[in-house]
C-alpha cells in the first residue's frame, strides 16, 4: 500500500539555507555572455536567450545531452524543454523566493571559477572542462546543493505532465517507455491551482 | 453561530465519515468542521507534481508542522521541527482526508488482535492491553464497511480467517495484473496460501459512483472515477444530499471550550480568512487524525480538565502507533522473457492483490514459542516516473549522476525490468517512547503550539519484521527474481498513524471508554484511529470505518 516513510528526499531545508547562506558572499558578476560561444546547437530555443539563462540552459544540456550510446536519438535537455520547464517552476506562487535567487547566484559562482580557472565564462568551456569544473563545484556544500536542485527540476522536465512545460511532445515519456495515467491534468487545474494553493471554493449547504 | 447543532464533527476522514453520513440519514443535524478544503472527483488527475512532488493537498510545513523527537546514537532524545527537516508528517489535508488518497488494501482485524495481552503475554517494555471489546462487537460494522464504503474481494479459506457474517465480499475482486499468476504458482509450490486482498475499490459501479478505471495510478492519488472509498466519495457526498449535513471547508478547530461541569459547550475555529469562529452542538465527535486527535485535546484545557481533555490521568497522547515492518523487492528482467511475457509483464492497470497471512501468527522457538506474526502484501513499484528516475540521481560513489552514465541508467531502470515489492505489516507495539504533547516553542499560522511526536519503537517489532520479510524473499526467489532485497526498520511510516487516545474500562489506564466516549466528559467522542490501544498488523482504515460505523450507532440511541 505504499508505506510512505518520507516525502521529497533530498531537499533538506536546514541544508538549503545553509547552502544560501554560503552564497552570501558577493560574487562579481559575470559579463554578458553571448550566445554565438553557446557550445550547442544555435535553435530557435536557446535563440535571444542571455544570463542567467544562457548559462543554464547549457549547464542542463551538459547534465542531460541528447543522444546516447544506444540511441542516437534519445532526447536531451532543449528536446524536453526543460530550460522553459525551469522558467516556469521558479515563477510558481509556492516556489520560494530564496530558491530562485539561489539557483540564479549560482550562474554567478560557475562564470566566476570558469573564468578563475579557464579566463572563460562557462559556456564558452569545452565539454571535459565543463565536466571538471561542475565536478569542482559538487565538492562544496553550496555546489552539490545547486546541482542537485538543477538535477532535481532536469528530472521533473523530463518526466512531469507535459502542462507544465517540460516533457515536450511526451518525449521523455517516450524515449523511457513510460505508460502515463488517465486523466492527465488540465492547464486549470494544475498543481498550483488546487488544494493548498487555491482558493477556497465555498460548497455549504445550510 | 446561532445554530446548536445535534452533532459536531471535527475532521471528515475515515474516522468521520460514518458518523457524519449514519447520524445525517438519522435525521440530525451535523455540522462538519473540516480544516482543508473541498476537492472533488473533477479536481483529481494522474498528476505526479500534485500527488507527490509539492504539496497540494498537505500545509506548507511553513505553516503547519510537527516536531518530531527521535533518538540519538548516544540515547537521547532529540527534537527537530518538521519545517527544518523536510520530514513530513501530513497526509490528506482536504474534506475526506488522507482516505482520498490510500491504496484501499483493506483487513480486518482478527479476534485474537482485541486480546493480544490475554493470548501473548506482556513483552518487557512495552504497554499491551486487551481492547474492551471483543471482535464479535466489531463485526458487523466491518460487514457494513463492506457494502457502505464499497470493498472489493474474494474470501479463501485459510487457518486464519477471521470468522465472517457475510459469506463473501459485496464486490467481486477487482482486476489482476498476470504477475498475480507467477505469485500463485511460487505460494503452491512452497505450501503458502496465496490470498486475494480485498480493496476498498469498486469493481462495478455503486451508488452513484464510477468502477475502476485500472489508471495504475491509485495509492497516494486521487481517484477521478469514485470508485475509490474515501470517505468523501463512499460517505459525505450522500451525508450532504440529506439536507442534513453542512460541510465547512478551511476551518480549522484549535479548542473545545468546556463548562464548570466538564461539558463541551463549543467548538472554536479559524475559518478560511483567519477569522476565530465558534461553533456549538450537543455532542462533539473528534476525527482529525490520530496525531492532531491528541494534540486539539491538548489543547482543550478547561475547569475540570486543567491539562487537556482526557487528560486527568495523563494518558492523553501516550501509547502513539505506527505500522512496524518493512518492505523489499526482487527484479524480473525482461530480457530473460519471451517477448509475450515481457509484454504481458508490462501490463499497467489492474492490481497485484496478492498477500500472504500464513504467519499472522506463528511458534517459532526464536520466539519462545506462540507469537504473534503479521501480513506480508505483494505489490508492484509504483510507476510515478519522477520518483522512479531519482533513484537514478546518485551513482555508486554517492556523486551526483548526470550525462550518459544518467541516461543509461534511467534507461535500465525504465525498460529492464518490472519490479515487484513486497511490504510487510506487524505490530508496532505501544511504548513509553512513543506519544504526542505540544510543543510550546513551535507555532502553527494560527499561533497554536504544535504537536511534539517522539516516535520511538520496540526491538521486538524489528524482530518479527525481518521475520516475515525473510519469509516474503522466499517466494521471491522462488518466483526467480533477481537483485532481490529488503529492509526492515523503526523508522515510523507517516501514513499509517494510530493510538493516542487509547479506549478501555479504567479511566487511569485509558482516555475513551469502550464507547469512544471521553471517560469524563459526557458529550464528547473520538472516532479516528486514536481510540486503538494495539493497532493489530494491518492497515487500519478498516477498523477505523467499522469503529466509527459502531459508535455511530451509540450516539443515535442517546437520542
Amino acid at each position: 500500500m505504499n508505506k510512505q516513510y518520507s516525502k521529497l528526499p533530498g531537499i533538506n531545508r536546514r541544508q538549503f539555507i545553509q547552502a544560501i547562506a554560503a552564497f552570501s558572499a558577493s560574487w562579481p558578476i559575470a559579463g554578458i555572455a553571448n550566445i554565438e560561444s553557446l557550445g550547442i546547437s544555435h535553435t530557435e530555443t536557446y535563440k535571444n536567450l542571455s544570463d542567467p539563462w544562457l548559462t543554464i540552459a547549457s549547464v542542463q544540456e551538459h547534465l542531460f545531452p541528447a543522444g546516447d550510446s544506444t540511441d542516437a536519438a534519445s532526447p536531451g535537455a532543449e528536446d524536453i524543454a526543460a530550460l522553459r520547464f525551469l522558467q516556469n517552476m521558479l515563477e510558481a506562487p509556492d516556489t520560494e523566493s530564496e530558491e530562485k535567487t539561489f539557483i540564479l547566484n549560482g550562474v554567478n559562482w560557475l562564470n566566476d571559477l570558469s573564468l578563475k580557472n579557464h579566463q572563460k565564462k562557462f559556456i564558452q568551456l569545452n565539454t571535459a572542462n565543463k565536466e571538471n569544473i561542475l565536478r569542482q563545484i559538487e565538492t562544496s556544500n553550496a555546489g552539490y546543493r545547486w546541482l542537485s536542485l538543477m538535477m532535481g527540476y532536469l528530472i521533473e522536465a523530463l518526466l512531469s505532465d507535459p502542462v507544465y512545460g517540460g516533457n515536450k511532445d511526451q518525449q521523455g515519456w517516450k524515449w523511457l517507455e513510460h505508460i502515463p495515467g488517465f486523466p492527465t491534468p488540465t492547464i486549470d487545474k494544475v498543481y498550483f491551482k488546487l488544494g493548498a494553493h487555491a482558493s477556497p471554493r465555498r460548497r455549504i449547504k445550510a | 453561530m446561532s445554530k446548536d447543532y445535534d452533532v459536531c464533527v471535527i475532521g471528515s476522514g475515515a474516522g468521520a465519515g460514518p458518523v457524519i453520513s449514519e447520524l445525517a440519514k438519522a435525521g440530525k443535524s451535523v455540522l462538519v468542521l473540516e480544516k482543508g478544503p473541498w476537492l472533488s472527483e473533477e479536481d483529481f488527475f494522474k498528476d505526479e507534481m500534485a500527488c507527490c512532488r509539492r504539496s497540494t493537498y498537505t500545509p506548507n510545513l511553513e505553516d503547519e508542522q510537527h516536531v518530531i523527537e527521535e533518538q540519538s546514537n548516544n540515547g537521547n532524545w532529540v527534537s527537530e521541527a518538521t519545517s527544518e527537516s523536510g520530514w513530513d508528517f501530513w497526509n490528506g489535508n482536504v474534506v475526506g482526508g488522507a482516505s482520498n488518497f490510500m491504496s484501499g488494501y483493506f483487513y480486518r482485524l482478527k479476534p485474537a488482535d482485541f486480546r493480544l495481552r490475554s493470548e501473548f503475554g506482556d513483552i518487557k517494555g512495552a504497554n499491551i492491553a486487551d481492547w474492551p471489546i471483543s471482535y464479535e462487537d466489531m463485526e458487523p460494522y466491518y460487514a457494513k464497511a463492506e457494502t457502505e464504503i464499497g470493498i472489493s474481494g474474494q474470501v479463501v479459506a485459510h487457518k486464519h480467517q477471521e470468522p465472517r457474517s457475510t459469506k463473501n465480499f459485496p464486490f467481486p475482486p477487482t482486476s489482476e495484473h498476470p504477475i498475480v499468476k507467477n505469485i500463485d504458482k511460487a505460494c503452491d509450490a512452497l505450501n503458502l496460501t496465496s490470498l486475494p486482498t480485498p480493496r476498498a475499490v469498486l469493481s462495478r459501479p455503486h451508488n452513484g459512483r464510477n468502477s475502476c478505471e485500472y489508471s495504475g495510478y491509485c495509492g497516494s492519488y486521487g481517484c477521478h472515477s469514485g470508485a475509490k472509498g474515501s470517505s468523501r466519495a463512499a460517505l459525505l457526498d450522500n451525508a450532504v444530499a440529506t439536507g442534513n449535513c453542512e460541510v465547512r471547508d478551511n476551518s480549522k478547530v484549535y479548542k473545545l471550550k468546556t463548562n464548570a461541569q466538564g461539558k463541551v459547550v463549543e467548538a472554536l475555529y479559524f475559518d478560511v480568512n483567519g477569522k476565530p469562529q465558534t461553533a456549538t452542538a450537543k455532542q462533539f465527535v473528534v476525527a482529525c487524525h490520530a496525531i492532531e486527535t491528541s494534540r486539539l485535546l491538548l489543547s482543550s484545557t478547561g475547569p475540570k480538565h486543567p491539562n487537556g481533555l482526557g487528560n486527568n490521568y495523563q494518558q492523553l497522547g501516550k501509547n502513539l502507533l505506527f505500522s512496524a515492518g518493512g518492505s523489499g523487492t526482487g527484479e524480473f528482467h525482461y530480457s530473460k522473457m519471451d517477448q509475450l511475457t515481457a509484454s504481458a509483464m508490462k501490463t499497467r492497470g489492474p492490481f497485484v492483490n496478492r498477500g500472504l497471512q500464513d504467519w499472522y501468527f506463528f511458534d517459532d522457538k526464536a520466539f519462545g514459542g506462540k507469537a504473534k506474526g503479521g501480513v506480508i502484501d505483494f505489490l508492484l513499484r509504483h510507476p510515478n516516473p519522477i520518483s522512479k528516475a531519482s533513484s537514478a540521481k546518485y551513482n555508486d560513489d554517492d556523486n551526483l549522476n548526470w550525462g550518459q552514465p544518467l541516461k543509461h541508467d534511467l534507461k535500465t531502470v525504465f525498460t529492464g525490468s518490472q519490479d515487484l515489492r513486497f511490504e510487510v505489516f506487524n505490530d508496532w507495539l505501544p511504548t513509553d517512547n512513543c506519544f504526542v504533547s505540544l510543543d510550546n516553542n513551535v507555532k502553527d499560522k494560527w499561533g497554536s503550539a504544535v504537536a511534539k511526536v517522539r516516535v520511538g519503537y520496540h526491538e521486538h517489532d524489528l524482530k518479527v519484521g525481518a521475520f516475515l520479510a525473510d519469509k516474503a524473499e522466499t517466494v521471491l526467489q522462488q518466483m526467480g527474481a533477481d537483485n532481490i532485497r529488503s529492509s526492515v526498520s523503526g523508522s515510523p511510516p507517516v501514513n499509517l498513524v494510530a493510538g493516542g487516545c487509547r479506549f478501555g474500562d479504567n479511566i487511569k489506564t485509558s482516555v475513551l471508554d469502550a464507547d469512544c466516549k471521553v471517560h469524563d466528559v459526557d458529550n464528547l467522542y473520538v472516532t479516528d484511529g486514536s481510540f486503538m490501544p494495539t493497532g493489530g498488523s494491518v492497515p487500519y482504515t478498516w477498523t477505523i470505518y467499522a469503529n466509527s460505523f459502531r459508535v455511530a450507532d451509540i450516539i443515535k440511541k442517546r437520542g
